[in-house]
């Protein structure tokens, strides 16, 4: 079933794809250095909103990367020994992820040079620097992961049970960045870390879908369709518990009318079709119609496009609890209109720049990176990915 | 390269890993340092008759920016507010529309300390929230917390300028800021700029006191009249009282 492992050769497509994650690492590299210089005036950022493109970028990379680690732990984990084949590049994956998503978010601080602070000082009320452990640990047991499925079999298991757990805490631990905060009513829900861990598996799936099947054609090597179909399934297992939880969401907020206000802000207002179009129709909608579709939903391309809907739908989620959370008013003072120099009372807006565009595709660059020269020099993926004889996942949506 | 070499870089990435994961352990033995000379038994709160404020007063924003050298830099969605003015429409129209500042609250339970992950806003003994401007790493992860929009984010370069007082830094590109109660004042027995400024040349809006002195005019006065804070609903314990909201 598995074949043997083998590294990829430098062909020129590879090297083309390598040189352009370059370039992108070189764009990001220079914008961090423009933004260093010029402050964050540079960017669109303003006092209302504080986070913007480079934080979608880096917080949708990390949580693709708890997200990549689904192919791993289905088979360290849930016994389903056909993706083992896929444990060394599912975990590889996840680091090479964490690794852009953390470059981008520690170079958007206001004092990246500072960064050592957090070590040295800690707060442990913080979510933040929970996150500091979560991240640096999550890296280290994805290192043992791949480190036991290399050399030391005997310790997959417990390597992988340990990352698997981990991964939840992790996602949790991010999106509780947003839950916690009590201040903002877009985001301030106890069901906001489980939908990051949700979409963090419908994500991670999709873009291990992606990267397999382009990797195995671009180098000539097998990949059994029936491994593509099987996370298929499971991608729309993942997608329909997305979708149960916005809806749990929309309608435990819709029983009060303390969030009346809110939600119809959010469902009708100038983010609505962030919500509506990013989040429900091509995060979760499109790609599900895609994948029960008889004909698309049994195909490579029909999947693929899919995956790629999965994906887009992941950074319009984390764009609208971003953007659509920081631009809602306060209401500080309930009952009343407020106006003020300072925007009070009013939506805040924002138009990303294109130094902010590149320094989030920087963070892209060191994840591309980093794979790119996985698969070259350590061994991550089989020649020849099959499913034995009878293994039947014809399951036709 | 050989594969144990590649193994060696496994281990190597792992033992990184390991090396970030337990380094801010080390930090736990640490004592945590005293920053202040604070008293612990004092507990500062501004107390605000909005009946006295009025719409096209505003003395206390300037007091501020001139004691505490906070820059304009003519954007208004960049410009750093340690306070503002904030007008108020009844949305029903039943009550009469009026202007009060609106500043850090001070809170008791300050949610913008909770997530700073630095430690860099923090409470003095006296109560009163702070930035250490050198710790600031400029996450923003306070400003995103604190629900009454009192910090801002330096996003310029500021100079120091013949008119600015000498006694207080200028503020620092890159890190978040917000009113201090104008902590060096009280240190040295005065008001802060803002409640000076009202009291001489404003409408004589703010008090300002020790609410745990219960002779302080403020604490009277709080004993006394009606007032409330500002989304008291957070469980925050803000300590800027209104009267007359």
């Amino acid at each position: 079933m598995i074949d043997e492992f083998a590294t990829v050769e430098g062909r020129p497509g590879y090297f083309k794809l390598l040189a352009l994650m370059g370039l992108l690492l070189l764009l990001g590299s220079a914008a961090f250095l423009y933004i260093e210089w010029h402050g964050h005036g540079s960017t669109g950022m303003t006092n209302t909103v504080v986070w913007g493109l480079p934080h979608v970028f880096a917080i949708s990379l990390l949580v693709m990367a708890s997200g990549s680690l689904n192919l791993g732990s289905m088979s360290t984990i849930f016994a389903v020994k056909n993706f083992k084949q896929f444990g060394r590049f599912s975990a590889f994956l996840a680091i090479a992820l964490l690794a852009g998503g953390l470059t981008v978010l520690t170079l958007d601080l206001g004092r990246p040079d500072r960064l050592l602070l957090v070590m040295m000082h800690m707060n442990f009320r913080s979510m933040f620097t929970w996150n500091v452990f979560l991240y640096s640990g999550f890296t280290l047991l994805c290192f043992l992961y791949l480190w036991s499925m290399f050399q030391y079999p005997k310790y997959t298991k417990a390597a992988g049970a340990a990352a698997f757990g981990w991964r939840f805490i992790l996602t949790t631990g991010t999106g509780s960045i947003f839950g916690v905060i009590h201040a903002r009513d877009v985001f301030h829900s106890a069901i906001t870390a489980p939908t990051f861990v949700a979409i963090s598996l419908t994500s991670g799936t999709a873009l291990s879908i992606l990267l397999l099947v382009t990797t195995f054609r671009m180098t000539g090597r097998f990949l059994d369709v029936r491994l593509v179909h099987a996370l298929r399934n499971t991608l729309i297992f993942f997608l329909l518990l997305v979708l149960y939880l916005l809806i749990v969401e929309k309608f435990t907020q819709f029983y009060s009318p303390a969030f009346y206000d809110v939600e119809q802000w959010i469902l009708t207002g100038s983010y609505a079709w962030l919500y509506w179009g990013g989040v429900v129709l091509l995060g979760v909608i499109a790609p599900l119609l895609v994948l029960f579709n008889h004909q698309w939903g049994n195909q490579i391309g029909g999947i693929l496009l899919a995956a790629s809907f999965v994906i887009a739908g992941l950074f319009l989620f984390v764009a609208f609890i971003l953007l659509a959370g920081q631009s809602y008013p306060f209401n500080m003072f309930p009952g009343y209109e407020l106006s003020s120099v300072f925007q009070d009372g009013q939506e805040g807006s924002y138009s990303p720049t294109l130094v902010e565009l590149l320094l989030g595709l920087g963070g892209v660059g060191v994840s591309g990176l980093l794979y790119l020269l996985g698969i070259r020099f350590f061994r991550l993926l089989p020649q020849k990915a099959t499913a034995p004889e009878g293994w039947d996942v014809a399951w036709h949506p | 390269m050989t594969t144990l070499d590649r193994r060696a870089v496994l281990g190597l990435g792992g033992t990184l890993a390991a090396g970030v994961l337990l380094a801010p352990g080390v930090s736990l033995l640490a004592a945590p340092g005293e920053r202040t000379e604070a008293s612990a038994s004092r507990r500062w709160a501004m107390l605000i008759d909005i009946n006295r404020c009025t719409p096209d007063c505003s003395a206390c924003l300037t007091a501020c920016r001139k004691e505490n050298n906070v820059p304009l830099f003519g954007e208004p969605d960049r410009d750093i507010h340690w306070i503002r003015k904030v007008e108020l429409r009844d949305k029903d129209q039943r009550r009469p529309t009026v202007s009060l500042p609106v500043l850090c609250n001070h809170c008791e339970h300050p949610p913008c300390v909770h997530v700073c992950p630095t430690g860099a806003s923090f409470v003095r003994k006296d109560g009163i929230v702070l930035v250490d401007e050198h710790r600031c790493i400029g996450c923003r992860y306070c400003m995103i917390a604190c629900p009454y929009k009192a910090r801002s984010l330096v996003y310029h370069e500021t100079r120091r300028s013949p008119e600015s007082n000498p006694n207080v830094p200028i503020r620092s590109k890159g890190v978040v800021e917000k009113c201090t109660f104008c902590v060096h004042r009280l240190d040295n027995g005065l008001q802060p700029a803002c409640v000076e400024a009202c009291n001489s040349v404003g409408g004589g809006a703010m008090l300002f006191g020790d609410l745990n002195d219960p002779h302080s005019e403020i604490a009277k006065r709080v004993r006394t009249v009606t007032s409330q804070t500002i989304r008291a609903d957070l469980g925050l314990k803000p300590r800027v009282h209104y009267q007359g909201l």
